[in-house]
């Protein structure tokens, strides 16, 4: 058994973690929070701070591709294990098809609330990828919106599974 | 939130002994609710006992007996998501998926859903005087307190309710719990003797020896067929705490009940056995009881505050649908 000690003046603890697809080596106080040491350690401030008490759904990432709430995991417990946030999206060609999708129909208002919903849906497409509007709405639960009314969060997913729905069918054609 | 140390178990094992050797300790499985009490500072623990490097606790599993063991370190998703609790158990499947959201299913785990407090409004701030963190009495109780969400069952001094939803489908199953680490190696509990009554300046609701942990919940394999049903009643479809949790367990003899449990959530300081409508439920015949039954019998007992008077209605309507639920699915 390991032990990281705190305290007022509490050394700080290491930890190496997989950060969208990158080794990365971080030095924290042994309480702070995954969404804390992401946005104020490691500078990836697109996880956004809502809440803080795990009631908003705006921090969430994937821990091992599983959606959680990044203020309600303490950056030790992430030791060794895969976490990708909004900034790991994009690829060399620019934004995602969900990031697209999203811009096309309007789905993002202020914004705040978009990392934790585009982090959601990428891990329901991962599992389902034509979901139906019932599991979209009960998969997307705990994420608020105050701006859109959800609708065009809703079409913005289906839009994106539609796409690569069409997408693999356009490369079994091709033999690829 | 203060500081804390940090100690990482490899097992249970080392969970238990950590916990025995550091008086206050505070195990973390989840910790979804650990973490919300201590940035509001109700709780400040100096050291914390995490679980997430324990590899020996999340098993969900059959034994050659026909019992059914689930590692306290499941989480709910991994309860929803499991293809043997869907077969066997699938009213604990279709509770564990309503609970709270996807992303605090994730990392929200059987033990510490057993384990959590109550969502007392007083309690989880520290501003409120509260009895269970010293005060002479229970403001909820007070003429003006808030009630809408308080215990209507053992209500007295404190109206704390217990808000886990899958604890009464447990208790309709017969569940027991296993607990490890004390001083007397591992025990199993039953159900009921799981939690403790609440005292007086004590936050804790489980009856466990220290360095004990919930190491696993088994469902007992039956000779005769038995039917769960699990109902709940609350404001959102998602995402929100039951106001009143429903579960009955049927054991059958053809079309005679020959055992009945009824359990409720989220109306007394612990889950709550409705013996009464065990009774009522009892001996009968499943045709009649679908036909007769109201429910009713499963509030008696129920001593409610002015603010929570509905919910002895919403009790009897609770225990009427997760009847139903019983006979129709499984």
């Amino acid at each position: 058994m390991s032990e990281q000690a705190a305290g007022p003046t509490a050394r700080r603890v290491q930890a190496t973690w997989r950060v969208n697809g990158e080794s990365v080596t971080v030095a924290f106080r042994p309480h702070r929070t995954l969404l804390e040491v992401l946005r104020e350690d490691l500078g990836l401030t697109g996880t956004k701070h809502g809440c803080e008490l795990g009631e908003c759904g705006t921090c969430t990432v994937l821990l091992d591709g599983e959606p959680v709430l990044s203020c309600l995991v303490l950056g030790l417990e992430c030791e060794g294990r895969e976490i990708r946030t909004v900034e790991g999206l994009a690829g060399p060609e620019g934004p995602s098809d969900l990031q697209r999708a999203f811009a096309e129909l309007g789905a993002a208002q202020c914004g705040y609330c978009t990392p934790g919903f585009l982090l959601v849906a990428e891990h329901v497409l991962a599992r389902e990828p034509r979901p139906t509007r019932a599991q979209l709405v009960e998969e997307l639960s705990g994420n608020l919106c105050r701006c859109t009314g959800y609708l065009k969060i809703y079409e913005a997913v289906e839009r994106a599974a539609q796409r690569r729905a069409e997408g693999a069918a356009a490369e079994g054609r091709h033999g690829g | 939130m203060k500081a804390f140390r940090f100690l990482r178990p490899r097992t249970l094992a080392e969970a238990s002994e950590a916990l025995r050797r550091e008086p206050g300790a505070v195990p973390k499985a989840g910790g979804v609710d650990l973490l919300d009490r201590w940035k509001e500072r109700v709780e400040e623990p100096e050291v914390v006992v995490g679980l997430c490097d324990v590899t020996d606790g999340a098993a969900l599993r059959l034994e050659e007996d026909g019992a059914l063991v689930l590692g306290a370190l499941a989480t709910l998703a991994d309860l929803a998501g499991s293809d043997l609790v869907r077969r066997f158990l699938p009213a604990l499947a279709r509770a564990a998926d309503q609970a709270a959201s996807p992303q605090i299913r994730h990392r929200a785990t059987l033990g510490g859903n057993l384990a959590q407090a109550t969502r007392c409004g007083y309690w989880r701030l520290r501003s409120f005087p509260c009895l269970l963190r010293g005060a002479s009495r229970c403001p909820v109780r007070e003429p003006g307190g808030v009630q809408e969400t308080a215990g209507i069952f053992a209500n007295d001094p404190c109206a704390s309710a217990h808000p886990s939803s899958v604890a009464p489908v447990l208790g309709a199953l017969g569940a027991e719990i296993l607990v490890g680490g004390g001083p007397e190696g591992g025990r199993g509990l039953a159900f009921e003797a799981l939690w403790r009554a609440p005292e007086p300046g004590r936050s804790d609701v489980l009856a466990l020896e220290p360095g004990e942990l919930i190491r696993a919940v088994r469902i007992p394999p039956s000779a005769h067929p038995v039917r769960v049903g699990h109902a709940e009643v609350r404001q959102r479809a998602a995402f929100d705490w039951p106001l009143v949790t429903a579960a009955v367990g049927l054991t059958l003899d053809a079309d005679r009940i020959r055992e009945a449990r009824v359990w409720l959530g989220s109306v007394a300081p612990t889950p709550h056995r409705a013996r009464a409508a065990e009774a009522a439920l009892t001996g009968r015949r499943l045709a009649e009881v679908r036909a007769t039954f109201d429910g009713r019998a499963a509030a008696e007992g129920a001593t409610p505050l002015p603010g929570t008077a509905y919910k002895a209605g919403l009790v009897a309507v609770a225990a009427r649908r997760a009847l139903a639920d019983a006979l129709e699915r499984s």
